[in-house]
């Protein structure tokens, strides 16, 4: 096995050798041996602490370079120093050393490129480095809690705090706070920046009380200065985990620390939390999140177009922009899939193709869809009338004209038949909703107010 | 407690011992400043845990005592008080009464034996240095001292007592300051420790150009005795690598240039480096040195001096920040860049005991 190292060792030094200077690689890499090498790592011994120091400073990406040359994938490096005769001169050994050894190589793989210090700060941290302000799309859905974020980032805990962002599955809760953290932990260098789910929490708090090691678990949380807890939903109905969230929050509110939460809903709407919980969450900013508007769809799936380097006709940015328009991970998939299947199987794109590729998310899609009660209400809001005269026989105008605008809508907005609609206005005949649809167009034509009311409604309907 | 002094007095002494107070306290009496009034002699003593400054003024001493006082307050006040006498007044409750002229404070402080204590020294080492050289070895470099808190073996200067000489050594991994001061050493005397960078920049704000200063080294404490101000801080834990493996044995070029005007040539060229890849590129031909950087979709900067270069065409690259700090921190006319090639480390030296190992950056 060790001639095995060390002809693996001999490669790599090989690789090295063209790539540094004669003297270079006498002084640093000829005194190291390959201990070992196994699928994720591999293991260097060198005579002494600098030799770790300035080789993970200044040559690691050339090491690994060379290494992912040889074994064909990248690997990560840990460092002994060895108590071998040769370097007994004047260096004491390392032996006392063990413990912030293993610390340091722990961290040796994550500390690599020095120009990529953001990057690996943030996947240590547990954030996408993908995730930031800059490749989150701002409009009219989310430019409240956008804003409030980006103050959050540039001054934390002197604006909003704490601040409580919420919004349904695939909004940008996430993303917006990996963007802020990370946009602390670079700009604001030493502070502590801790991102996890309000589930991590729980469960290291669960492992700390089972292994005493409570202290520890408290300290490590307390001492964050900006804390963002994603999902902090799931404290519901866990009351030693809220408690312990209660006292780590006031902990760091009084020393002015920056908690920034997110959640699906709401913090009154959050069913069995503790009174106090909800009453510290609303008391700096609640933002939220929430679907966006047919314009902001376009532009993200423009960007995203941009960052995979697709480029795609503008008709099927309208199409997916206008069939999906709940949840932005959903058009995101939706988009992925169109531009692999364009590349992959190098057919054309029409209609009818991605139709049938995406069948299953326009099938969820359109369970969302609008349905006819949804119009009846809002339209009934909108005029200010009964739900009830929807249905009703009433004739005078005002109760008639909203009902005809209901009709128009249910069959512009819906898939539903005339008989179908009709049934749903009183059991009124298929007759009656073609002629009040036809009548409300025409009015649309001629009565500006009409046109407007209309298209606001359609609007509202269609969010 | 009672004493009277002279504002000026009160406000040096405060200033002095300002600095250690840290603003985030874990503990309330950290941030206070301990007042100690006995023999003719008002002391101020401040720390925080790790670093603690005692100095001291002359006062009239009605009543000896000792109390701890909120420094920062102490101080903003003092500063604004009217008059030049100054009579503190404090009672058992550690309420301090200060009257100068027509004003009058009352704050509240905290009771003297809560204060930390500062470190004794018992088996101390001593060495006693001529400030001025001092300050001048910590001034070629503090710079050069590693900020990365995951490295906190290299967040301070490493003093090492040895072959009559005492060697400071400051290195972040990519680059290395080194300086040697003539010391008469007896053998038991030798030892390394290490210094951490807080205590050194309090230690070169008290150090004066006139005169000597005292070190004590403890189990794992400093002490800095200088012009009646004493400053104690821990030592960092651990062994210092060993920093003789990084500087380059031989040298292949070796080229003289004009201190001031390399570095504001380089500082110029660097206002055009991109702050991706932070470089400035070193291009060495016959008698001529071009120093060049450049930003994409920025523009681009050189320079040209005139140098006695023989060797062969060679270009390096370094960090500009990195080139510049030990040059601003030299007091010579000429310095030395000792190259071997584009991938080697460059060494700048001088006349006098004094190296710095700077790695150069990927020219792409």
């Amino acid at each position: 096995m060790e001639e095995n190292f060390a002809l693996i060792w001999k490669h790599v030094t090989d690789v090295i050798r063209l790539e540094v200077s004669a003297d270079t690689f006498q002084r640093w890499f000829k005194a190291i041996q390959l201990l070992a090498a196994d699928e994720s790592h591999i293991t260097l011994r060198v005579p002494n602490n600098i030799y770790q120091l300035w080789i993970e400073t200044n040559y690691m990406p050339l090491l690994q370079t060379a290494i992912e040359k040889v074994l064909g994938s990248p690997r990560k490096v840990r460092f002994t120093i060895s108590d071998s005769p040769e370097k007994l001169e004047l260096e004491t050994d390392d032996a006392a050393n063990p413990p912030a050894k293993a610390a340091r190589s722990g961290g040796s793989a994550a500390k690599q490129s020095a120009t990529n210090g953001q990057a690996a700060a943030g996947a240590a941290n547990g954030m996408n480095p993908r995730n930031t302000f800059d490749s989150f799309v701002v409009g009219m859905n989310n430019q409240f809690a956008h804003a409030a974020a980006l103050a959050v980032a540039q001054t934390p805990a002197k604006t909003y705090n704490p601040l409580f962002v919420y919004g349904g599955v695939g909004l940008g809760k996430t993303h917006l706070m990996h963007a802020i953290g990370q946009q602390v932990a670079s700009t604001k260098a030493g502070s502590k920046v801790m991102y996890l789910s309000s589930e991590k929490f729980t469960n290291e708090f669960i492992d700390a009380i089972q292994n005493s090691k409570l202290v520890r678990f408290r300290n490590r949380y307390r001492q964050a200065d900006v804390l963002l807890i994603d999902d902090i939903q799931f404290l519901a109905g866990k009351e030693r985990s809220q408690e312990e969230f209660f006292h780590t929050f006031n902990t760091l509110f009084d020393g002015h620390k920056q908690i920034i939460l997110s959640s699906d809903r709401p913090p009154s709407e959050i069913q069995n939390l503790e009174g106090r919980l909800v009453s510290r969450f609303e008391w700096g900013l609640t933002a939220e999140l929430q679907p966006p508007d047919i314009e902001t769809r376009m532009a993200i799936l423009r960007k995203k177009a941009q960052l995979l380097q697709v480029k795609l006709d503008n008709s099927i940015f309208e199409f997916l922009a206008q069939r999906i328009k709940t949840n932005v991970r959903r058009l995101e998939g939706a988009l992925m899939r169109v531009a692999s299947f364009a590349s992959l199987s190098g057919r054309e794109l029409t209609p009818d193709n991605i139709e049938h590729l995406l069948k299953d998310i326009l099938q969820e899609e359109a369970r969302r869809t609008v349905t006819i009660e949804q119009i009846q209400r809002k339209v009934a809001e909108h005029y200010d009338v009964r739900l009830a005269d929807m249905t009703s026989k009433r004739r005078p105008a005002n109760i008639a004209f909203p009902r005809q605008v209901a009709m128009y809508l249910a069959r512009e907005l819906t898939k539903a038949s005339l008989s179908e609609i009709g049934e749903a206005f009183g059991g009124r005949d298929h007759g009656t909703v073609l002629h009040g649809h036809r009548l409300v167009k025409e009015r649309m034509q001629t009565d500006e107010k009409v046109r407007q009311t209309v298209a606001f409604l359609v609007n509202q309907l269609n969010r | 407690m009672k004493f009277s002094v002279s504002k000026e007095k009160l406000l040096e002494g405060l200033q002095t011992v300002q600095n250690v107070v840290s603003t985030r306290t874990t503990l309330p009496i950290l941030s206070n400043v301990l007042l100690h009034a006995a023999d003719g002699q008002l002391r101020f003593t401040t720390s925080d845990l790790d670093v603690g400054i005692r100095s001291g003024i002359e006062a009239a001493i009605d009543k000896p005592g000792a109390t701890t006082l909120p420094a920062r307050r102490l101080l903003s006040i003092v500063r604004e008080l009217p008059a030049s006498e100054i009579t503190v007044e404090v009672d058992s409750k550690n309420v301090a009464s200060i009257r100068s002229g027509p004003s009058f404070f009352k704050i509240l402080g905290l009771p003297e034996e809560e204060f930390p204590p500062l470190a004794k020294f018992e088996n101390a080492k001593t060495f006693t240095l001529r400030q001025k050289d001092l300050r001048d070895a910590l001034k070629k470099t503090s710079y050069a001292i590693s900020t990365d808190e995951t490295r906190y073996v290299l967040n301070g200067i490493l003093f090492s007592f040895k072959d009559n000489k005492l060697t400071l050594v400051a290195t972040d991994g990519r680059r290395l300051a080194l300086v040697d001061i003539e010391l008469e050493l007896p053998r038991s005397n030798e030892c390394d420790v290490i210094i951490p960078s807080k205590a050194i920049g309090e230690v070169q704000r008290l150090l004066t150009d006139e005169g000597d200063i005292k070190l004590s080294i403890g189990e794992n404490q400093v002490a800095f005795e200088v012009g009646g101000t004493l400053l104690v801080s821990k030592l960092i834990e651990g062994n210092y690598p060993n920093y003789r493996q990084v500087i380059p044995g031989e040298t292949k070029e070796r080229i003289t240039l004009e201190r001031v005007i390399f570095h504001d040539a380089v500082h110029r060229v660097s206002l055009l480096a991109s702050e991706k890849s932070n470089s400035v590129k070193l291009i060495f031909t016959k008698n001529n040195l071009e120093i060049a950087a450049n930003t994409p979709d920025v523009g681009e900067a050189r320079e040209s001096l005139a140098i006695a270069y023989k060797g062969r065409d060679m270009a390096i690259a370094f960090n500009p920040e990195f080139l510049m700090a030990p040059l601003k921190n030299l007091a010579v006319d000429e310095v030395f860049l000792d190259l071997i090639d584009e991938m080697s480390p460059g060494v700048v030296r001088i006349q006098s005991p004094f190296l710095y190992v700077i790695m150069p950056m990927r020219i792409s």
